[in-house]
């Protein structure tokens, strides 16, 4: 009998091959997608979950004035010996970027960190060689990931080597480790000894160097809790009662770190689970929209296998085995999307890291887990797009079904309306969020930075004493528009500093933000003085402040504000001379700071060069050789502002070109399903349109008999999804500090979106109806 | 064999009622041809849906093999009809995805006959009928008379006691139609039941006794000599 249904299936599918490739292209490209947000999904979720501690692994943080998960690097040792305890602590001194010299080649590498012995045992990394108890004991000791032991070893053995970082270490190779997973907080390419570097470290509780971390492993069945309640009695011990009173030191399960979006100085930017769980969303309404499509067409197929069915009930078939005739047809469709779904996903993951900067494997395709959640959604796609049409199918009366093809009536068409309502209600929806998710990134990249970004590189300067050379050079050439050192352009806030004004009633120190800016600065950015004057040189106990910091002040009129007397860091006394508008000087996830821009030659790590849009390239070249030949040690590199601020906003923009991706997708779907009902419609009304035609009906009547059906459908659509819509970005964009406004035009957009691509899908179905031979139509009736 | 008394059918509509069969009542014995005849509307086809239980009568009694059947339920009446009731169309009503012998195998496989065991019956009716040569065609490639004959064999393959036959020759020419007739002849003679609805007087003489139905009643019986 399986057999029967089986080879039926497949006489079905080359019988009615366009309906078919409708179905299975649909499906598979909803499989596709469901597989891959899955897999995007479950690797945001499940960020730092690789160790088998994870659970019990937390973060020592700071809470003083901010959420900072950077804490004093004398935090650790203390820990070690207060909270005996603790199965592991362990301290990791993390970098950006260092130089690298293997021999007579230097690299410029990004992520690597100074890490303690005891890092290896709190972290499951894959030892390929060299013990990981011993491997960073020693000082001047160096573990590669596999990748970095090729590049600078090849096919050769790496232990025992030597590598030079930055021009001060030399450090030998003591083990190489399997590349550590991508969805970890701690990305490192390379581990150097923390004893390389002891003697460099402070004791002192505020030292706070950026990238100083502290992990703690609790003991199996201690509560967190308990150590948490010893923490200020820890920080009144050992560093006093006032920072004790100032201070706490949260305790951050390391699994919460990708999520928690309070704290500043993270190594990977956290991101809010919503955005994944949205995506989830996603992922079933176009998963939703796939078996619509199946369903609708199944039972709009169903007419043409009423009289099959009539046959078989007649030769003693029962509904049972009709149910399951036509669920196997379903099935084998469905497999059919299922595997070339997988292959799609597969070769799309090979390119996802180019696309959505998330690193997953093809290979995780064959994992037990996904395998068995590929077997789930099978099942769930088979039963939700088959069950309702088998039970139509089966529920034709033969006497019926075997009259004649006319003389059976199609039921379900109030549901497949229904269907294609919720259809185009689905692609509504995501329209509308893509649309607001586009505002909110122009609006983060582009509107209210109070500064101009255009054509800015940022270089960085390692030698301040050849400041003055390099800017003669580069200014003599006419590709270089303008330049000015600093501390960082606009964008980048890396300095702050304490901040009271007794004078004003600011008693208690605050955090500011500083920058410290030479006098092209203000011009050059097109900052917008309030009032006062700008930055000039040697204004050494001058400061321009920003109005954030007016207002903490108790100023309401900038005027007022000049002159006024502020201390920094609790000591160093400066005068107020003017007032900048607010500038955005970090993301638009948090509200603005106070910020202090002041002169200090000694800081200028940054040279802000802005070029001539004309011959950007060979300017960009001219830079570098310019830089090479005054520090010839280092290596190049520059980075264009807007590319800065666009970094600021990596997760959104992973997130944004996701949901532009999966929607455009789950709309594609949704028109396979529409263009196949037209088609069907059109071919079920063909002696209608024939009669209307020989009474004289023009074409575009006839087009209007196909279309205004359609028009309901999506104007009813689209009251179902203009709340649901709204509701959902507003509390997305209820994310962000500053953020756009959603208005009656992105709802005017996703509607008349909607009506175009309904049209575009159906037009040529309904003008091949209306242009069709009316004596061709009724002779075959 | 059958036994119906007053059967009543009617179709209603929101306004009118109309009435299919009328009271009706009709003795079939076992091993009997019988040919029901009448003008279009008159009930024919209606009685014999009743007959074949793909339909329900809306009054009266109905006794197949000394079962009342009037009030089964559709799984009751449809494991009786695949056990013992065989369909020969006007139309064929042959399963356009299946090939000859698919087609023919299908009520055994309903029936729960093993795999070959249908084999064997397939290929015996189909020798019977001479259509074995085209096995492996399927419906469209045949010719109207080779499409009836796969239709009767799939209507005996199963051994039914009762073919119930709706203008089996409707559809072909007179040749053709010939041949057909001849084959449920030869059934009738093995012992086959069979009742036959036709416009053809020519056909209904091949039966035992004619029964001429107007608006859903006997109006009229002939026993042929």
């Amino acid at each position: 009998m399986y057999r029967n249904y089986f080879i039926i299936a497949l006489r079905n599918i080359r019988r009615n091959l366009s309906y078919a490739f409708l179905n299975v292209f649909g499906l598979t490209l909803g499989i596709a997608s469901c597989l891959v947000i899955f897999l995007i999904v479950r690797n945001e979720l499940n960020y730092d979950s690789f160790g088998h501690k994870a659970d019990r692994t937390y973060r020592v943080t700071l809470h003083a004035i901010d959420y900072n998960s950077n804490v004093s690097t004398a935090i650790v040792p203390t820990m070690r010996v207060d909270f005996p305890e603790l199965e592991q602590v362990t301290q990791v001194f993390y970098q950006h970027e260092g130089l690298i010299k293997v021999g007579q080649s230097i690299y410029k590498e990004k992520n690597y960190a100074f890490a303690d012995k005891y890092l290896p045992s709190v972290f499951d990394y894959q030892w390929i060689v060299g013990d990981p108890k011993t491997a960073l004991a020693e000082p001047n000791t160096i573990v590669l990931t596999e990748t970095m032991a090729k590049k600078y070893f090849g096919q050769q053995n790496a232990m025992g080597q030597v590598i030079n970082l930055e021009k001060q270490y030399n450090l030998k190779v003591t083990g190489v480790i399997k590349d550590i997973p991508g969805n970890t907080s701690l990305p490192f390419n390379f581990l150097v000894s923390l004893e390389t570097i002891r003697k460099d470290l402070s004791n002192f509780f505020w030292s706070i160097p950026g990238g100083s971390y502290a992990f703690i492993v609790l003991p199996q069945n201690l509560a967190v809790s308990r150590i948490e309640s010893k923490i200020p009695a820890f920080i009144k011990k050992n560093w006093g009662a006032d920072i004790a009173k100032a201070a706490k030191l949260p305790l951050q399960p390391l699994k919460d770190i990708h999520f928690d979006q309070r704290y500043i100085n993270n190594i990977v930017t956290p991101t809010s689970k919503e955005t994944y769980w949205v995506l989830a969303g996603v992922a079933l309404l176009i998963i939703v929209t796939a078996c619509i499509n199946f369903i609708n067409l199944a039972t709009a197929q169903a007419i043409k296998r009423a009289k099959e069915v009539g046959v078989r009930k007649v030769l003693g078939a029962n509904r049972e085995q009709l149910i399951g005739q036509f669920l196997g047809e379903t099935t084998v469709l469905v497999l059919l999307a299922v595997f070339m779904g997988v292959v799609i996903a597969a070769i799309f993951l090979t390119q996802a890291d180019k696309w959505l900067d998330i690193k997953i494997g093809a290979e995780q395709l064959g994992e037990g887990g996904v395998i068995a959640w590929i077997v789930v959604l099978t099942v769930v796609v088979i039963l939700l797009s088959g069950l309702y049409p088998a039970f139509v199918q089966s529920a034709f009366q033969p006497v019926e079904s075997l009259k004649s093809k006319a003389g059976i009536s199609l039921k379900g068409l109030t549901l497949r309306k229904s269907l294609v309502v919720a259809q185009f209600a689905i692609s509504q929806i995501l329209i509308v969020g893509t649309i607001i998710v586009a505002h909110q990134m122009d609006y983060f990249k582009n509107k209210d930075l109070g500064f101009n970004k255009d054509a800015i590189i940022s270089v960085g300067i390692p030698d301040q004493a050849k400041r003055d050379v390099l800017q003669q050079q580069l200014t003599a050439d006419p590709g270089v528009k303008d330049i000015s050192f600093s501390s960082g352009a606009p964008a980048y806030n890396n300095s702050f500093t304490s901040l009271s004004a007794k004078e004003l009633g600011l008693t208690k120190d605050d955090v500011t933000e500083v920058k410290f800016i030479d006098e092209r600065y203000t011009d050059m950015f097109g900052l917008k003085m309030l009032a006062g004057n700008k930055i000039t040189k040697d204004t050494l106990h001058h400061v321009v402040v920003n109005e954030t910091l007016m207002h903490k002040l108790g100023i309401r009129n900038p005027q007022a504000a000049i002159g006024k007397k502020v201390t920094l860091n609790g000591n160093y006394d400066a005068y107020i001379t003017g007032i900048v508008q607010d500038f955005q000087s970090e993301s638009k996830h948090k509200q603005r700071r106070a910020c202090v821009l002041m002169y200090n030659p000694k800081i200028f790590f940054t040279a802000s060069i802005r070029i001539q849009p004309a011959a950007m390239h060979q300017t960009i070249d001219h830079i570098g050789k310019i830089w090479s030949a005054q520090f010839h040690d280092n290596v190049f590199e520059y980075e264009f502002l807007d590319e800065h601020i666009a970094s600021l906003y990596k997760q959104e923009q992973k997130a944004y070109t996701a949901f532009g991706l999966f929607s455009s997708i789950a709309i594609l779907i949704g028109c396979l399903g529409l263009y196949g009902l037209i088609a069907f419609a059109a071919s079920q009304r063909t002696k209608e349109v024939g009669i209307r035609k020989v009474l004289g009906a023009p074409i575009m009547s006839i087009v209007g008999l196909f279309t205004k059906e359609f028009v309901w459908l999506i104007l009813i659509a689209f009251f179902i999804a203009a709340p649901i819509g709204y509701f959902m970005m507003d509390k997305w964009l209820q994310n962000f500090a500053y953020h756009v406004n959603i208005g009656a035009t992105t709802f005017l957009i996703a509607i008349a979106a909607s009506f175009i691509i309904a049209l575009i899908t159906i037009l040529q179905q309904v003008i091949k109806a209306a242009l069709a031979n009316p004596v061709k139509s009724l002779r075959s009736e | 064999m059958i036994k119906i008394t007053d059967l009543e059918k009617f179709y209603r509509t929101e306004e009118v009622e109309t009435i299919a069969l009328n009271k009706l009542t009709i003795d079939v014995k076992k091993g009997e041809f019988v040919a029901i005849m009448g003008p279009s509307g008159c009930g024919k086809s209606t009685l014999l849906n009743i007959l074949g239980m793909l339909d329900d009568p809306d009054g009266g009694s109905y006794v197949f093999n000394g079962v009342e059947v009037a009030h089964f339920n559709e799984r009751k009446r449809a494991d009786l009809r695949k056990h013992n009731i065989g369909f020969v169309f006007q139309s064929f009503n042959l399963i356009d995805e299946l090939t000859v012998f698919e087609n023919v195998e299908l009520p055994l496989i309903y029936t729960g006959v093993p795999s070959s065991e249908r084999v064997k019956r397939v290929e015996e009716v189909l020798d019977k009928m001479q259509i074995m040569h085209r096995r492996n065609h399927y419906p469209q490639q045949l010719s109207g008379g080779q499409q009836q004959r796969v239709a009767i064999a799939r209507a005996v393959v199963n051994k039914p006691k009762l073919i119930l036959a709706d203008e089996p020759t409707g559809n072909l020419d007179s040749s053709n139609g010939n041949d057909v007739m001849e084959l449920l002849t030869d059934l009738n003679e093995h012992g086959t039941t069979i009742i036959m609805v036709t416009h053809s007087e020519h056909d209904a003489r091949y039966s035992h006794r004619i029964i001429r139905l107007l608006d859903g009643q006997t109006v009229m019986e002939n026993i042929m000599i």
